[in-house]
């Protein structure tokens, strides 16, 4: 226990201080399951902690972790899976724009499969749409450039997606490239870790502390936390993706809320500094200001989205092409918004595993590489939780 | 998917670089690391580069990138 560098209120930690994280022995591991073991049977009661990045989830899930739990810890997959948290409206809209004549619509690979109400963007493509997967952003500004027809950059994604929407954005207006627009439903995480604290669904569990995304952390810095812990005295630890830096973070998480303590800590301080990216930061703040935006299960969050400035407005997918915004539904029978917010295992729904399948996908977390259901179904025995505390689960009220 | 994956910085001129990752060179915008180097080892999200990191660091995320590659692909019914 002791990788942390410690960064709870008033402490400003250093990556460079901090002592140097793995190769991880199995001595190691074994020792911080052990120690896990002795702090949840110390204190006793349910704990329930939440990461909010789809890369914990399925890193999480391959290593079979949910099995060497103890029974009264349980690890709790939140919005962190940004396709999965994109609304069905925002979902049918990118469809939408990809069946308009003269358009080529782009997009990263994760969105092809994602059902909208009417088909995906993979069946509009086989439709004779014009749809194409980029590597990157600053691809569709090329093609834009090679084209006289019309260029929609469509992407979903939390802070360390949207840096480079905005750096496209800006070399569009760089190059005056009047065929180039952005379509996009980029997500902060922050508000929505605010959101699930402070107005979470009714039967959404009690969330004792966080185990913070890495990737995401790269961009804002460790200090964005600091409300978490400040106001909501709920821990956040930034944790790595290796299995063994889960086990610890989720030991410090179960130590502080046996002792009743709220920190920040950086478990992954060999990429993620208390102030974030810069660079990145000044980019976002250029091109994109905060704004409400809708998420699936959890409904429209103040400030949780990025729109574009004044500034950018030309570059507006929805406003160069006037696109009307679809009625907000979700799948007929599908409870991802449920299981988003943690208020419903994928167990619990009665399409899993029966009529919606990672081959025959209804909702965004069975078809997301990273959700929450996709992870169930492929590395849970017989698809049941190995956890016998995850069915009784303490409820907020 | 918000991974990023290391791979090392093999040349750069102003915002471009190319990078090696597994032996492939792929094109990759700096602007969001200014003043990185060549042989330096890069976090690499959506083509752009977003966090400099040791090369220990970055052997240990090749490990997890393919096991999630792996899974991904069998899940998915192709071969990795």
């Amino acid at each position: 226990m002791t990788r942390q560098a410690v960064l709870s209120p008033g402490i400003t930690g250093d990556r460079r201080s901090a002592p140097p994280t793995g190769p991880y022995p199995a001595d190691s591991v074994k020792k911080d399951l052990a120690e896990l073991e002795r702090i949840a049977a110390h204190i006793g009661r349910a704990l329930s902690f939440m990461e909010v990045c789809g890369t914990h989830t399925m890193s999480a899930f391959r290593c079979g972790l949910a099995g060497v739990l103890p029974d009264n810890i349980r690890l709790i997959s939140g919005p962190g899976c940004p396709v999965c948290v994109t609304s069905q409206a925002d979902i049918d809209q990118i469809i939408a724009a990809a069946h308009m004549p003269d358009v080529i619509l782009c997009t990263y690979g994760d969105m092809l499969r994602v059902p909208g109400s009417r088909g995906s963007l993979e069946s509009a493509r086989m439709a004779g749409a014009d749809v194409r997967v980029v590597y990157s952003a600053m691809h569709a500004v090329t093609l834009a450039q090679s084209t006289t027809r019309q260029v929609i950059f469509a992407a979903v994604g939390f802070e360390t997606t949207a840096p480079a929407t905005a750096a496209a954005v800006m070399a569009a207006r760089r190059l005056n490239l009047n065929n180039f627009s952005v379509l996009t439903s980029h997500k902060r995480i922050i508000p929505a870790m605010r959101a699930l604290l402070s107005s979470a669904p009714v039967d959404a569990p009690c969330v004792d502390g966080f185990l913070a995304p890495g990737h995401v952390s790269v961009i804002i810095g460790t200090a964005a936390y600091l409300p978490i812990v400040r106001d909501f005295h709920k821990s956040c630890v930034i944790g790595g993706f290796e299995p063994p830096q889960i086990i610890s973070a989720l030991t410090q998480l179960a130590q502080l809320a046996g002792e009743n303590k709220a920190e920040l800590l950086n478990h992954y301080p060999e990429a993620v500094r208390p102030e974030g990216n810069l660079a990145a930061q000044q980019l976002l703040n250029t091109v994109f200001e905060p704004a409400a935006a809708r998420w699936r299960g959890l409904g429209v969050i103040d400030q949780s989205g990025l729109i574009l400035r004044m500034e950018y407005a030309d570059f507006d997918a929805r406003r160069r092409h006037q696109l009307c915004t679809p009625e907000d539904h979700e799948p007929r029978g599908c409870i991802c918004g449920r299981v988003i917010s943690g208020a419903a295992a994928p167990g619990e729904c009665p399409l899993f595993g029966s009529a919606c399948t990672p081959v025959n996908p209804i909702g965004p977390c069975m078809v997301s590489s990273e959700g929450t259901c996709s992870a169930w179904f492929k590395y849970l025995p017989n698809h049941v939780h190995p956890n016998r505390g995850w069915s009784n689960q303490e409820v907020c009220t | 998917m918000c991974l990023a994956i290391p791979a090392k910085l093999i040349r750069c001129e102003g915002d471009d670089g190319v990078v090696d990752l597994h032996g492939m060179q792929l094109p990759v915008n700096l602007q969001l690391t200014p003043g990185v180097r060549p042989g330096q080892w890069l976090l690499i999200h959506a083509g752009f580069s977003i966090e400099t990191i040791d090369r220990a660091d970055a052997v240990k995320t090749f490990a997890l990138v393919k096991d999630l590659q792996d899974a991904s692909c069998a899940g998915n019914g192709v071969q990795p």
